[in-house]
């Protein structure tokens, strides 16, 4: 017919003729009743859709000639636009389908089971129509009321559940929303609806759920509950702001148990404690970290602040730290395999990376590794080494050359003794073994020597020594330390009791004296031995107080040591070991007098290197202005203290005395340096 | 003077009663500098230089008068003679003035050379010469450039030889004087403050900040920085201000400013 030209004519009968047959199919549709509608429209649908196959194949010469230059519909389309205007949007139809799909959908979200391959069609058909027409038609309406329904649910749901089940509740409809989509409807609506979801459920209710008590974030984070974290983490991640609320509590709650805990009186008793608990804190979050945030960056990074936030709130950390691995190296650590070390020491690392004044634990390390050395208490040689390797990768070579420094001594003055022993071992013949530690004066920690009268076959043994030394060592200037000294002494009681007693060198001389002496007082033994008083009285409250260790008896039996009192030998003394050890120089918790004093000391020792870095600094940049000199010294004294501004300032002054440094003349904020 | 307007008047008066010069020559200097006080004193005084080379004389004898007996210098006694024949208290200020003009090195002391050079350079050889100087001297002080350069020699001046900083005391007794003239509001409770919290010696940086510190700074503190580079001193000062209630919010408490 369109080769007679008749193609306009057969264009138009098609449009009448389907118009008709299709407003009839439509009355046979509205006429179905209740659960059958779909069915009718399904039915009809497809027969629909084979006959304009049909009909699109017979006039395929229609839409290549006729269409294109007339700019009318393609068949198929035009079979698909009427349809939709005749039956879809028919004043009778309409609303009803939709209601009929979303009444289903409702009957699905309460637990019912559904014909999803029914509505699988009806939606693709509502595809088919167009992408207009699924919107408007379905998936608008379909969003609103997902949105309202999902509204009053998580009211409810938030009224009664705790935040576990809550998150389960929610979890829960998330899923079967994804599962719907992919069951019987476009692809396209997934975010869509997610979305509303994690509106309604999620972030309406974000902070609500999270603060809720008993059984919000703070609860599961004590109760390490790592299923309910990750669920929370996973339903929070999808929304906005959702990840940074559980990060900003749980940054708040972990700073506000980390303050409580290292300000706290009783638990900043014991150091050793205390560093264990701070490991176990720490542990605990890393824990949860991985387990349940995988292992978030940005989670890490808060654990990381806030543990140094409060670990710094403590001035004590880094001495408590220091005397932590002081326990480990000293006992703790014996007998446990190598890996084990390494993972201790690794975590006490960790904790130093934390601290703001790495200087200070400096000095306390130093005293503590001195006393561990030269009391040859020393667990593991290569445990020593391996946190000084550790350390010197962390804060670089300056920080840890003093220390090996010592160790370096250690070893050399073993070789001296073998040297000293060969060379002069004929001469001294039976007498008292020696064994020397030379130390070279910079590398371990400050000591004033004391005054102390050694036992005359000591002082002739050192005397050897020092003239031995001083040959091969000519210019150099030994000064013997005796307040750090050990001494191992056979001791007979009684006649009859031996044993073996290991002393410090005061205790040593004191003990000595009764060789040749019954009684002795208090006032005799000073002026024999010469060791400074307060010392003194120490060390005799050492050997005539302490239950157990009383080798000497003293009259009167009080704690206190007066001028008068009288010592003798303790004849009855008795020990369960054969060696007794008396003397001890292990380290301790420092007495509030000597934490002061070491504090003063990390702050005169920090000036000079304030003043190193400012003059470091002008050198390069010849001229610069106040405030960045304070910024760049703080900089790059950051890795070992944090440095205070008005020191820094007191410290430029005193450059400016110097004529290190000058002012600007026009702008006086201005610094100039001198060559 | 019924050509000059009533401000020029004005002027020539004041010329006249400091340099003592007649009132055409006081006309002439203003007229030629442009009825500048500055430019007038300079060109009026420049005159005086042209008898220089007669004058070594007269100011050697000068010289011999104020000499001590025992060492080629002016020492106090020295120093005191002179300030009876200026008729000006040895306490005064401008004697502050004159050695600054003599680049003296130290208070109480001129060498002759100082001396000598020093009233050469001001074209003077007698001592009406030098009376009559000083009310131009006193107002050298008034000048914000003149007195800031004074201010800073004093510290130079009144510290001992061979130390570096100034003994307290005597800066105190240096700042009590300079801010008379000055008119600084805080400077008692400045000195309060350092005999209470600092008592030790002041250093160059710390006198010559506190001059900037008076000037930029107002009494009430409103524009104080604590950023600003002010040397820790003037820092703990602002404390101590604050701590004890002197100034409050930027306003200035301080009762006795009032009497």
């Amino acid at each position: 017919m369109v080769l007679h030209k008749f193609g306009e004519k057969l264009y138009s009968g098609l449009v009448s003729t389907m118009t008709l047959h299709l407003q009839s199919m439509s009355k046979s549709i509205e006429a179905a009743q209740g659960a059958s509608f779909l069915d009718e429209l399904n039915a009809k649908w497809n027969n629909h859709n084979k006959a304009l196959q049909m009909i699109r194949d017979i006039l395929m010469y229609v839409d290549r000639t006729l269409i294109p230059s007339t700019h009318k519909t393609p068949v198929h389309e035009l079979g698909l636009n009427l349809w939709r205007d005749y039956v879809i949007h028919s004043c009778n139809i309409q609303s009803r389908l939709l209601n009929t799909i979303l009444e289903l959908i409702q009957r699905e979200r309460t637990g019912e089971v559904i014909n999803r391959g029914l509505m699988r069609n009806i939606i693709k058909m509502l595809m088919d129509l167009g992408a207009s027409v699924y919107q408007e038609d379905f998936e608008k309406p379909f969003l609103n009321v997902s949105a309202d329904y999902y509204q009053a649910e998580s009211q409810e749901y938030i009224e009664c559940c705790d935040c576990a089940d809550y998150l389960k509740k929610a979890e829960r409809r998330l899923n079967e929303d994804i599962d719907r989509v992919s069951h019987y409807l476009d692809t396209k609506t997934e975010p869509k609806i997610t979305n509303v979801v994690e509106k309604e459920m999620i972030a309406n209710h974000m902070l609500r759920l999270v603060h809720m008590e008993n059984s919000g974030l703070v609860k599961m984070l004590l109760d390490d509950k790592s299923e309910d974290l990750a669920r929370m983490y996973n339903l929070f991640r999808r929304v906005s702001d959702g990840l940074s609320t559980i990060r900003n509590v749980m940054t708040s709650h972990m700073r506000d148990t980390g303050n409580q805990l290292v300000t706290d009186p009783e638990k900043s008793k014991n150091p050793v404690e205390f560093v264990e608990t701070l490991l176990e804190k720490r542990d605990k979050y890393d824990k949860i970290i991985s387990s349940a945030f995988s292992n978030d960056k940005t989670f890490q990074n808060a654990l990381s602040s806030s543990f140094e936030y409060f670990i710094n709130l403590n001035p004590r950390s880094p001495e408590y730290i220091s005397l932590f691995v002081d326990d480990k190296l000293r006992k703790g650590l014996k007998g446990v395999k190598d890996e084990d070390v390494e993972l201790i020491l690794d975590k006490v690392m960790i904790l130093f990376r934390y601290l703001q004044e790495k200087d200070v634990f400096e000095k306390y390390y130093k005293q503590h590794l001195a006393k561990r050395l030269l009391s040859g208490k020393t667990v593991s040689d290569d445990a020593e080494r391996s946190l000084i390797v550790k350390l010197k990768t962390e804060c670089g070579y300056q920080f840890t050359s003093k220390l090996e420094g010592m160790f370096t001594d250690m070893k050399t003055s073993q070789d001296t003794m073998q040297g000293f022993y060969a060379a002069c071992g004929a001469e001294l013949g039976n007498g008292p073994a020696l064994v020397v530690q030379v130390l070279t004066t910079g590398s371990w920690p400050t000591q004033s020597t004391n005054t102390c009268n050694l036992p005359a076959e000591l002082s002739t043994l050192c005397e050897k020594f020092r003239s031995y030394y001083l040959r091969t060592h000519t210019g150099r200037r030994l000064t013997w330390q005796t307040n750090m000294g050990t001494a191992d002494l056979r001791a007979t009681f009684g006649n009859v009791q031996k044993y073996e007693l290991n002393v410090s060198t005061y205790q040593m001389c004191v003990l000595m004296l009764f060789n040749s002496n019954e009684h002795l007082s208090y006032k005799e033994i000073e002026q024999v031995t010469e060791i400074p008083s307060s010392d003194l009285k120490r060390c005799l409250q050492s050997l005539a107080c302490v239950k157990g260790k009383n080798v000497l008896r003293k009259e009167p039996m009080s704690k206190d040591i007066g001028e008068d009192d009288a010592f003798s030998v303790n004849d009855n003394f008795t020990s369960k070991l054969r060696k007794v050890k008396i003397g001890t120089v292990v380290a301790q918790k420092e007495s509030e007098p000597e934490k002061q004093e070491t504090r003063q000391r990390v702050e005169e020792d920090r000036k000079p290197q304030i003043e190193a870095a400012i003059v470091r600094i002008m050198k390069s940049r010849r001229v610069l202005d106040h405030n960045n000199i304070i910024a760049e010294v703080t900089k790059q004294l950051q890795s070992r203290f944090l440095a205070n501004p008005g020191e820094i300032k007191k410290r430029i002054e005193s450059l400016i005395e110097r004529d290190f440094l000058e002012r600007d003349n026009a702008d006086r904020r201005l610094y100039r340096y001198l060559a | 003077m019924n050509k000059l307007g009533r401000g020029q008047r004005d002027k020539v008066q004041q010329f006249m009663s400091i340099t003592g010069s007649s009132e055409k020559v006081a006309v002439q200097a203003l007229k030629a500098s442009d009825w500048q006080f500055e430019g007038a004193f300079d060109i009026f005084y420049s005159h005086s230089h042209a008898k220089s080379a007669a004058d070594t004389r007269h100011l050697e004898e000068l010289y011999n008068r104020y000499k001590d007996p025992y060492a080629d210098m002016i020492l106090v006694d020295g120093i005191t003679l002179l300030c009876n024949d200026l008729q000006v208290d040895p306490q005064d200020i401008v004697m502050l003035v004159v050695s600054w003009h003599m680049k003296a090195a130290t208070m109480c002391e001129f060498s002759k050379q100082e001396f000598i050079t020093g009233l050469q350079s001001l074209g003077i050889d007698s001592m009406d010469k030098l009376k009559e100087r000083i009310p131009f001297m006193r107002s050298e002080l008034k000048d914000e450039q003149k007195f800031r350069e004074i201010y800073n020699y004093a510290f130079g001046w009144a510290k001992e030889k061979g130390q570096k900083s100034l003994a307290l005391d005597t800066a105190i007794g240096m700042w009590q004087l300079l801010f008379a003239e000055k008119q600084w509001p805080l400077v008692d409770h400045w000195c309060q403050f350092l005999q209470a919290r600092h008592n030790k010696a002041i250093s160059r940086d710390t006198w010559s900040q506190l001059l900037e510190f008076a000037r930029i700074v107002d009494p009430a503190l409103s524009n104080y920085d604590p950023e600003g580079a002010w040397p820790y001193l003037i820092d703990e000062f602002v404390d101590y201000l604050t701590e004890h209630g002197i100034i409050q919010k930027g306003k200035l408490n301080d009762w006795s400013y009032k009497l």
